[in-house]
């Protein structure tokens, strides 16, 4: 027999507690790892190399303040800025769907191909787009999603908008940082609604993105004192405005988080302070015959570690194999894109679980270590 | 017997502190044992037998006095030193709940080797030894649930004896046997002393018990009377 051997088998002597204290773990960490890939995916910032070198600019008022046509001449003149696209939400649904899981957006094509330059597309699909001025470019993730082909006729409800748009699918582009949306011209937007010379914000593509700063103030400088004050920001810190309306599910997700730790932490503390009170005789005669208290202190720290860290294999491994295999963004209906298990958030769950182990050490071993041997001898099983 | 004492305890005193009152378990006790003796402790109820029995081996700390063994003032080792020379130096078997429930026989028996440098083998070596002495060589991979109560108690006493060590002391061994298994354990305890030369210290009620011994102590309220 080896000290190994001794603490396995210490730690396997009540096969059903064991089992529920390593299945609680492991149920726990999935939860926990599962939770807190679900915050990454809705506060993830768009880390592409395209998207820190764009700038949004849009009414300082608000969002949903339009912006005046004619402010792009203007744009197209500060120094830094490479190229200006109208880049209006129309948020139609498709066919019968209460909430579509894309945005659509109307573009100025020309423009857009210079202002989204990460974007892969055929040329030839981008040229008939250009054309076609009823044409869209639709990302890879839809035409999947829908299974729609090139030429198909995409028809989209206006919901805030008093018009539908009757489209063909002309192109389809991938390697952006959402590849769900559609973008067709504004042009044809205009003319649906009878031209009232407006977009929803202005995109914008930098020369270089440590410029991007300057270009910010320039902009706001122009339109200072005019009837439409814009406000312009970065494509990331843009996005992570939408985000923040995600912070009260993110509070609450995150004190879910917590309360599962925390109760975790009740169970195994109570689970192992359980398993090593029943032993405090046999602990009393190990120390008899020579064991010391750090050599106790080790078997106890051992066996709580060990139960801890197989649950938290278990647990961890197992929602990265889970949230792997699954399709999530079917599964959600697109709400969730990625939902990768990433080794930063598992590395947390481990450290979790060894907290775990160790904590739940505390106390019994102290318990041991404050009663003497005669003490021990004296409690009875 | 005119050797030096093995043991030697000289003016013990153990008093326990419970709220206002003092009880003295043990009350200036000196006497002295010497290598190969088998002593037996005997006295009423709450007499200080198990009390003396656990100051001389190392597992308790007395109120004043010494417990000289082999010239080592036991009371003065610290925590971790003491551990290390109960491991070396003494054997223990109590009365019942000895064994670790989920170790066989011979793991019990290879404990206290655990803690010594000995490698693998020799540590099989020892525990088969051991076992041999108690008769329970077929019993090794038996766990403590597969044993009578009797032969608990000899894995026991094999589990005291693997590490060679000069003392074994034994809080009323036989309180829960019967008589055979009694007179069994009893008498692996005098040959022991007898044969291999062990200094055996044990407590007992049962006079038919205190019969194997070489030497009887009788305690009364805390001091030797005979
Ligand atoms: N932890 C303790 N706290 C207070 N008093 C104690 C404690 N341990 C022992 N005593 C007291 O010390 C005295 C001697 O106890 P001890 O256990 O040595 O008696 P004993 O002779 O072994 O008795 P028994 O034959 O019943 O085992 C008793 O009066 C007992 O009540
Ligand atoms: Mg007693």
């Amino acid at each position: 027999m080896t000290i190994l051997g001794f603490i396995r088998k210490n730690a396997l002597r009540n096969r059903r507690r064991a089992l529920l204290s390593v299945g609680s773990v492991a149920v726990s960490l999935f939860l926990l790892v599962t939770l807190m890939t679900l915050i990454r995916e809705l506060t993830i910032p768009p880390e592409d190399v395209g998207a820190s070198l764009r700038l949004v600019v849009r009414n300082k008022v608000s969002l949903a303040q339009p912006l005046p046509y004619k402010q792009l001449s203007l744009l197209d003149r500060i120094p830094g800025v490479v190229a200006v696209t109208p880049f209006t939400f129309f948020g139609g649904n498709y066919r019968d769907e209460k909430v579509t899981s894309f945005a659509q957006f109307a573009v100025d094509p020309v423009r857009f191909t210079n202002v989204f330059v990460e974007s892969r597309s055929s040329p030839g699909q981008i040229a008939a787009w250009i054309a076609n001025r009823t044409g869209c470019l639709v990302g890879m993730d839809t035409m999947r999603r829908y299974d729609m082909k090139v030429g198909d006729k995409l028809k989209l409800t206006g919901t805030f908008y008093p018009c539908d748009l009757e489209l063909k699918i002309e192109g389809t582009y991938q390697g952006s940082v959402d590849d769900r949306t559609v973008f067709f011209h504004h042009k044809y937007l205009d003319e649906l609604t009878g031209d009232p010379g407006s977009v929803g914000t202005w995109w914008i593509r930098v020369a270089a993105a440590d410029a991007s700063g300057d270009v910010v103030s320039a902009i706001n400088r122009t339109f200072q004192n005019t009837s439409a004050e814009v406000r312009a920001e970065s494509e990331r810190s843009f996005q992570m405005s939408f985000v923040s309306m995600w912070g009260n599910i993110q509070v609450l997700i995150e004190s879910i988080c917590s309360v599962v730790v925390f109760t975790l932490m009740l169970v195994t503390v109570s689970t192992m302070s359980m398993a090593i009170r029943e032993r405090f005789r046999e602990l009393a005669i190990l120390k008899a015959i020579g064991f010391r208290r750090r050599e106790i202190f080790t078997f106890i720290l051992a066996e709580s570690f060990g139960l801890a860290a197989l649950g938290g294999l278990i647990g961890i491994g197992g929602a990265a194999l889970f949230w792997g295999l699954l399709d999530v963004q079917k599964l959600s209906n697109g709400f969730l894109v990625y939902f990768e298990v990433v080794p930063r958030t598992m590395a947390r769950a481990a450290l979790v679980a060894a907290l775990l182990g160790v904590v739940s050490a505390i106390g019994p071993s102290l318990a041991v270590a404050r009663t003497s041997v005669v003490e021990g001898l004296k409690t009875l099983d | 017997m005119d050797t030096d004492p093995i043991v030697e305890v000289r003016g013990l005193t153990k008093i326990y502190r419970q709220g206002e009152t003092n009880i003295v378990a043990l009350n200036q006790v000196t006497v002295g044992i010497q290598p190969g003796e088998f002593v037996v402790l005997m006295g009423p109820s709450g007499s200080g037998k198990s009390t003396l029995l656990h100051l001389i081996a190392g597992i308790d700390r007395p109120t004043s006095g010494d417990v000289l063994v082999r010239g080592i003032n036991v009371a003065a080792l610290n925590e971790s030193r003491l551990a290390e020379w109960r491991n070396r130096n003494v054997g223990f078997v109590f009365q019942s709940f000895n064994l670790i429930p989920v170790l066989t026989a011979a793991e019990n028996v290879e404990l206290p080797l655990l803690l010594t440098g000995l490698n693998a083998k020799r540590r099989r070596e020892h525990v088969a030894a051991a076992l041999d002495l108690v008769g329970l060589t077929e019993r090794a991979r038996h766990l403590p649930r597969q044993l009578s109560g009797g032969q608990e108690q000899r894995v026991a006493i094999a589990r005291a004896l693997v590490t060679d060590p000069l003392l074994v002391v034994a809080d009323e061994p036989t309180g829960n046997l019967d008589a055979k298994s009694a007179h069994d354990v009893l008498g692996i305890l005098q040959s022991l002393s007898r044969e291999a030369g062990k200094t055996v210290i044990m407590v007992t009620h049962d006079p038919k018990a205190a019969a194997f011994g070489s030497r009887q102590l009788h305690l009364e309220k805390g001091e030797i009377v005979a």
